[in-house]
């Protein structure tokens, strides 16, 4: 357990992006929430609703207009929750998104740097097991990043609403979202929580993928990774007219959130009226999720690429 | 007393290529050891087999461990400096040694830092700011540090100056070295660490040319410079090695003894760098060995 700390601290010591990016991005993301319109990105006349007081005072709005944006004002509560609570999920994403990038790059990079630079017998001079190490890359990509997009997307949220509650609380668009509500936030942490456990598990295999490039590639790893399943792709695609390949692969990569999307498409077609907090919500099917045999599959072939990794690491030898 | 290490026919093959043709080795506790050979000898591999760095064909224990299987355990009481490029560049001095004092359960993290605090390296830089022989000084300061029962230097000092090289050794003799250690060292620089060595294994195309402790060295080998009308007799004795020093000839033999020699001219103790060159020298010429060391041992 001391080993796995330190491999892991170590691990942000040598890529720095890990820590930097996310940090740097979530800044962005709060500087921009000063002056930008994130919040209320489904509003295409953001700009104005943020800027006056109430409805009667925009100009150049159609009627139809101002009666959907009087409707949103008076809507119950939970249902303006529901738009703060997608707000929230918004926030988060943008950070997943960023931090997804970043954690393919590590993990592509993170076992062929140390022979590269020829590090790596340094490392296997130290009583720390083939094991251990390829261990930590998988925590640190699969359990401390998910976790670290956890946290930084709760401050981002609290400081956005803050910042929200400041820009907007007397205007229009402080009347059809509220600045806070700690029901929704709460539900959003919690479903962003499942989504994470999810998209972790669902992507277990991706990562056991890049981490046996990682660690087998001489050179040029990312070409290593992506060329191969495009050639094969393409190969498909010229003989057999078929595209098998890329739909496996699509729906590896795309696949848990197709699952989610589908559901919360559903939920939207009952009515175009925005949905309460609890009907949300409830329109995720993450048990479901985890009921897919392509799930626990992928969670096999994942666990024995991450052995495979394992082996090659040990006899793995360029110096 | 218990080997530390022991080899039966150890052998490795990279594609047709034979890289160690079935070698035995036994090393005692408190030895020091040097690997001796050429470029591409196998001494390299020899090493990478005993710390279990790549596989191997027969038989290998390092201190009762096969290093295939049980390289873990083996790595808590074996320290290897592989070459002085391998700490990161990206490493910064306090995290050198955060992460050995974290993971390595023998590791003393004030001796390390009182080692250090003797060079110029500041605690808060990084491996790529600091000078080679910098490098070589931190990574010999975690190694020092760690209480090992065998150290394995492979071209500890390549690349160094002379003054970086002569302190590398001084260290390592004066800080590091007691009787319940061993040390196997590599290197292309005999000289250097001929008065350092307590045994010499030379390699060649994966065999071992000869295996010795130093002194028995001086016992089996006499270096003959004969005198003027004594040339023709010295060469009845047959010796194995000849060359033209200052146009006379100096002659090596193998289990003559002085007396005997002495005779015929001024005899002396061979040094390793003579014996290298006359053993692994002559074979190259040849194609044949010159002495069938493990017999004659």
């Amino acid at each position: 357990m001391n080993n796995m700390l330190m491999l892991v601290r170590r691990e942000f010591w040598e890529h720095r992006s890990l820590w930097i990016a996310p940090l740097v991005w979530v800044g962005l993301i709060v500087i921009m929430s000063m002056w930008g319109t994130i919040l209320s990105l489904q509003h295409e006349d953001a700009i104005k609703i943020g800027h006056y007081e109430t409805v009667e005072q925009i100009p150049g709005l159609s009627d139809m207009e101002r009666a959907e944006l009087a409707k949103q004002i008076t809507a119950p509560d939970d249902r303006k929750e529901t738009v703060y609570a997608i707000a929230q999920m918004v926030l988060a994403s943008m950070i997943s998104a960023v931090v997804i990038v970043v954690v393919f790059f590590y993990l592509l990079d993170c076992l062929y740097a140390e022979r590269r630079d020829r590090s790596i017998l340094f490392w296997k001079s130290l009583p720390v097991s083939d094991t251990q190490v390829v261990l930590s890359k998988v925590a640190v990509a699969l359990l401390i990043m998910p976790l670290m997009v956890l946290a930084l997307a709760a401050v981002t949220q609290i400081l956005v609403s803050v910042i929200f509650w400041i820009r907007f609380n007397d205007t229009v668009l402080g009347q059809i979202m509220p600045a806070w509500s700690l029901k929704a936030w709460a539900l959003s942490i919690w479903t962003q929580l499942q989504f994470s456990l999810g998209a972790v598990l669902w992507y277990v295999p991706v990562a056991g993928y890049l981490l046996i490039m990682s660690v087998w590639a001489r050179r040029a790893v990312f070409l290593w990774a992506v060329l191969p399943p495009a050639a094969l792709m393409l190969l498909e695609k010229m003989f057999l007219n078929t595209s098998h390949v890329a739909e496996f692969i699509g729906h590896r990569l795309g696949g848990f959130a197709q699952e989610l999307e589908i559901a919360a498409g559903q939920a939207n077609q009952g009515g175009h009226e925005i949905p309460t907090l609890s009907e949300a919500y409830n329109s995720f099917h993450f048990s479901g999720l985890f009921l897919k045999p392509e799930l626990w599959l992928g969670l096999l072939a994942g666990a024995a690429l991450i052995y495979a990794t394992i082996r090659i690491r040990r006899y793995r030898d360029d110096t | 007393m218990t080997a530390i290490i022991e080899a039966r026919g150890l052998t490795k093959n990279y594609g047709s290529t034979q890289a160690l043709r079935g070698i035995d080795l036994n090393v005692a506790p408190g030895r020091i050891v040097g690997l001796i050979g050429p470029n591409g000898s196998g001494k390299t591999t020899a090493i990478k087999s005993i710390l279990g760095l790549s596989s191997f064909e027969g038989e290998l224990k390092v201190m009762g461990h096969d290093p295939r299987t049980q390289r873990n355990s083996l790595m808590t009481d074996v320290c290897f400096i592989a070459d002085v490029a391998v700490l990161p560049r990206w490493l910064k001095v306090s995290q050198a040694v955060e992460f050995v004092a974290g993971v390595h359960p023998r590791f003393d993290r004030k001796r390390a830092e009182e080692f250090l605090a003797k060079t110029d390296i500041k605690m808060d830089r990084r491996v790529r700011q600091l000078s080679k022989g910098m490098v070589t000084q931190l990574h010999l300061a975690l190694i020092l540090a760690i209480d090992a029962k065998l150290l394995v230097l492979d071209e500890p000092t390549l690349g160094l100056d002379l003054l970086f090289r002569r302190s590398f050794y001084d260290n390592l003799l004066n800080d590091y070295f007691n009787h319940e250690r061993t040390i196997l060292v590599t290197t292309h620089q005999v000289e250097e660490i001929e008065n350092i060595l307590t045994d010499v294994i030379f390699i060649q195309r994966g065999s071992i040319v000869l295996d010795s402790s130093m002194e028995t060295l001086g016992d089996r080998f006499t270096q003959l410079v004969p005198s003027a009308g004594n040339v023709e007799k010295a060469r009845a004795l047959k010796p194995f090695y000849e060359r033209e020093v200052f146009g006379r000839s100096a002659m090596l033999f193998d289990g003559r003894k002085e007396a005997e020699l002495a005779s015929l001219g001024e005899t002396r103790t061979p040094s390793v760098a003579d014996l290298f060159v006359a053993l692994m020298g002559s074979k190259e010429k040849n194609g044949q060995p010159a002495v069938s060391a493990k017999e004659a041992a």
